[in-house]
């Protein structure tokens, strides 16, 4: 073998995770199981604290409940996507990449606007529903997040299990519940385990959901860590609750990763149930009541939060009027973040992209690398690259704050922007590697025969073909970035305040109105991304 | 045009070991053939240079080329699935080659015209891949693979995935343009009908060797060992002993020169049908203008072809015991 340029480009992304995150994450370790020797003090002493204990029991339970919440949700929806077509079936279907964009801090607000107690279902029943500062908010906005990856996931496997399994089974007498339990259920299990999996692991590791709707009681380990080292300013006990939660985020994870191979496994098989049409004659039979009554439900459960967000915006004492917006854009310095509206909107827009430059410049030549080439030491590698999904924000800001302290990194926006495409890169590196291992490699081959170089041959085909799956981890990067909250809290300058940041800021303020208008125009930018994922009609779905 | 030599070429996989010499003449025509999984594509591979070998050396025209990449080799390779660019227009994907060399614009579309020309695909260079059938697809790769006029042409079983009726058409019409362009050709087949049909020479390759190599009527009549004498059409292959340089059985007598063990071979198209009462009839089939016979002799089954015309009875009345006699005859390798 010659030595090849490329192969720099490969040292760029393994010396930006090796300073960027194991680095910050070795500090972490050491903090937390270190004292002049290995120790497990400080361990023991969080899991002594019953207030510890408490919080950690209450996010594995949180995160078991949302996740059978969501699976009650989305069983149905997966069933209908599965089974029928129907007129609406597509903008459904759009309406339900929605939440992927959505920033967590929005859809907080939303839900307060319409279950607080001042809210609007409060006006409709006339009492406060008492959900809000719950843990049933909670529940519900995780739901609202992963419902959709189990219709998505669930729906694929339905519709590849044979229809002759089922026709056989009722010739032999199973019918009905029986029936799926027999025969239906062991065919899409994979894929209710790898999107419960998923819905877990996001639930675990929640931050601005509980943040915001779970109050002073409801407190994730996430929010744990966050305050204990913001409030507190304990770094010694926020990293031993960092290495609990990694430890176990990673054996989540893990988890999840196993379940989703044998989820693609199953994916790549042929689809074989077509779905039966429905017209609007069927409609008015049972199944096609229960077609309606989802799609209003998933329909009024998804945009409601976000119609109470514009409603609300649009609102100042009590009337019509667009004073919230002439507020939030006015130029003037607002003092309760450091800069002007117009100044958070910049910098979320900011950061936005250059996570998404960022990242992509380290995902790129990884998933390349991986997918690619043969070499001892791949797995090892592979791992090494996945291990930022099972970290979480509050942590790699943890992290930063110890190790970058005293450089002149610390308090500067490219702190907070390496920080967000550490979080994001490995959402972009799975996208590539999915759309890079679909483009078989003989093109490549015909490439270099046709007479160009490696460099070329990815440049003319391999990078064209993988356009698809580039762009939409970029989105996610995008969306991602814009959406963070805890580390951009911890890392970010007050000049350097960002949009979800302000609505955070205002919602702690409860200008309500503010928030609002900030989150409504949120809105607006995050769903320019779900415009282009829709436009770009790769496979998010 | 050049020569192309593998010299002591070997690679190893877990389980699979190729080693390979092999020897194409300037503007031959040379077919790699045999069953799946016997080393046809890894052996094309290494001509192309995107396989390495582990030892050995590939010389072009004498000039060592192992150690060069793909593109500084001057090939022209078309896949078993063709490889077209999914996101090129036809003729985006024949102009690519012409591009990496940075041809001039005017020069490009001159080049291409006359590939699509050669290949009879004027009028679609604007249209995409996945909006043309098999056959032109097929023709599509073989245009973009020979625009660069390469200096030799590899083709990984480019017919393999077309019906039997456009499979025939394209590869007079791929043995037409070789000739026509006089360029050195590795074509890989596990197909012997195609094999014997368009090939100057024919490498017939067992797991990772290569049996025998010669021109088809050679290889036909004249196979070294059992595999290739089996791999071409059907075979008569007795195993008998011989003693005073004769072989012997029944009324058949083979003068084979050695004594001791020996595999006689003929093909059925050998055996000549008489009147007599030397082999039983166990069995036979009608096919076009030809009848096969399946006949015993003290335990042996001969199979022996005739055209109609040539049986001493008439086709529907097929005595029970005939006369036979084997024209010709060689020796396999024990
Ligand atoms: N990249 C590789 N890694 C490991 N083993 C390989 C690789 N490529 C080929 N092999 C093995 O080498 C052997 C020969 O493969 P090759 O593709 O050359 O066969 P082939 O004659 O072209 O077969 P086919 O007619 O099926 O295409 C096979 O056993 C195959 O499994
Ligand atoms: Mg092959």
């Amino acid at each position: 073998m010659r030595f090849r340029p490329s192969y720099l480009l490969i040292a760029f992304p393994l010396a930006f995770l090796l300073l960027f995150f194991y680095l910050p994450m070795a500090d972490i370790l050491r903090l937390g199981l270190w004292d002049n020797g290995p120790t497990l003090r400080f361990l023991s002493a969080v899991l002594g604290n019953s207030y510890h204990r408490w919080v950690i029991r209450f996010t594995i339970t949180q995160a078991l409940s949302s996740t059978a919440l969501t699976l009650i949700i989305g069983l149905p929806g997966a069933y209908i996507f599965a089974k029928y077509d129907f007129p609406g079936k597509r903008v459904i279907r759009a309406i339900l990449t929605v939440p992927f964009v959505m920033p967590g801090i929005m859809v907080a607000l939303g839900f307060i606007l319409l279950f607080g107690k001042d809210g609007f279902i409060a006006h409709l029943i006339g009492r406060d529903p008492g959900i809000i500062y719950t843990w049933k908010a909670i529940l519900l906005a995780h739901a609202f997040y992963n419902f959709p990856i189990v219709i998505r996931m669930v729906s694929s496997l339905w519709q590849r299990v044979n229809p002759h399994y089922e026709e056989m089974a009722q010739t032999l007498g199973a019918k009905g519940f029986r029936l799926f339990w027999k025969v239906t259920l062991p065919l899409i299990s994979p894929a209710i385990f790898a999107s419960a999996m998923l819905t877990f692991v996001f639930c675990f590791l929640s931050f601005s959901i509980p943040l915001i709707l779970g109050g002073y009681r409801y407190v994730t380990m996430e929010v744990d860590i966050f305050s204990t080292v913001m409030t507190l300013l304990d770094f010694r006990t926020g990293s031993a609750l960092a290495v609990i939660q990694i430890t176990l985020s990673a054996i989540f994870m893990y988890l999840y990763l196993r379940s989703l191979d044998t989820y693609s496994k199953r994916e790549e098989q042929r689809i074989l149930q077509r779905p039966q049409k429905l017209g609007p004659r069927d409609l008015l039979s049972l199944k096609g009541l229960g077609v309606v009554l989802y799609s209003v439900l998933v329909f009024v459960f998804i945009v409601a939060p976000l119609l109470a967000i514009v409603y609300d915006s649009l609102l100042f004492n009590g009337h019509l009027s667009l004073e919230n917006y002439r507020r939030v854009f006015s130029p003037e310095y607002n003092p309760m973040f450091g800069v002007s509206t117009l100044g958070a909107i910049k910098n979320s827009l900011l950061f936005g992209f250059t996570t998404v430059v960022i990242s992509i410049l380290v995902a790129l030549p990884l998933a390349y690398l991986l997918n690619r080439w043969d070499f001892r030491g791949k797995r090892l590698l592979d791992v090494l690259v996945m291990l930022p999904l099972a970290s979480s924000p509050v942590t790699v800001a943890l992290g930063y704050i110890m190790v970058f302290q005293s450089t002149p990194l610390y308090y500067t926006f490219w702190i907070v922007a390496i920080a967000h495409s550490i979080i994001a890169y490995p959402f972009v590196f799975r996208s590539l590697s999915t759309g890079l291992t679909k483009i078989k490699r003989n093109l490549r081959e015909a490439a270099l025969t046709l007479g160009a170089n490696e460099w070329k041959a990815f440049l003319k085909v391999e990078l064209p073909l993988a356009l698809g799956s580039l762009i939409v981890g970029a989105i996610f990067a995008f969306a991602m970035s814009i959406a963070e909250l805890g580390a951009t809290y911890m890392l970010a300058p007050p000049e350097y305040t960002t949009m979800s940041l302000a609505v955070y800021k205002f919602l702690g303020a409860r200008h309500f109105g503010s928030a609002s208008a900030l989150s409504v125009i949120l809105m607006v930018v995050s769903a320019i991304g779900f415009l282009i994922i829709e436009k770009v009609g790769e496979e998010v779905w | 045009m050049v020569s192309v030599e593998l010299r002591n070429v070997s690679k190893r996989w877990d389980g699979f070991e190729l080693r390979v010499d092999l020897s194409v003449k300037d503007g031959e025509f040379l077919t790699l053939l045999g069953p799946s999984g016997c080393g046809k594509t890894t052996t094309l591979r290494i001509i192309a240079g995107l396989e390495k070998p582990d030892s050995g050396r590939v010389l072009f025209d004498g000039n060592d080329v192992t150690d060069l990449e793909p593109n500084e080799r001057n090939i022209g390779i078309v896949f078993q699935d063709y490889a077209l660019f999914p996101h090129m227009t036809v003729f985006k994907n024949i102009a690519f080659g012409l591009e990496m060399r940075k041809l001039p614009g005017a020069e490009i579309e001159r080049r291409v015209k006359w590939a699509l020309e050669l290949v009879g695909l004027e009028g679609l260079e604007n249209r995409y891949p996945e909006q043309l059938s098999g056959g032109q697809q097929q023709r599509v790769a073989l245009a973009r693979a020979l625009v660069i006029e390469p200096e030799v042409l590899l083709l990984d079983e480019p017919l393999s995935n077309l019906d039997a009726k456009i499979r025939e058409r394209l590869r007079s019409e791929i043995r037409r343009i070789q000739r026509e362009l006089g360029i050195t050709t590795v074509y890989v087949t596990h197909d012997q009908e195609e094999a014997m049909a368009i090939s100057d020479r024919i490498a017939v390759m067992n797991v990772g060797r290569i049996d025998q190599i010669g021109e088809p009527l050679e290889l036909y009549y004249k196979p070294w060992t059992e595999f290739v004498a089996r791999f071409l059409g059907t075979s008569n292959i007795l195993e008998l002993e011989a003693e005073n340089g004769v072989a012997r059985l029944g009324s058949l007598e083979f003068s084979v020169g050695v004594d001791g063990r020996v595999k006689v071979f003929f093909r059925p198209e050998s055996v000549l049908i008489t009147e007599g009462e030397d082999a039983t009839v166990t069995g036979y089939e009608l096919l076009p203008g030809r009848m096969r016979l399946y006949l015993d002799v003290e335990g042996h089954t001969i199979i022996a072809e005739r055209p109609l015309p040539d049986l001493p009875f008439e086709p529907n009345r097929v005595p029970p015991r005939v006369g036979i006699l084997v024209r010709s005859f060689s020796l396999l390798s024990l």
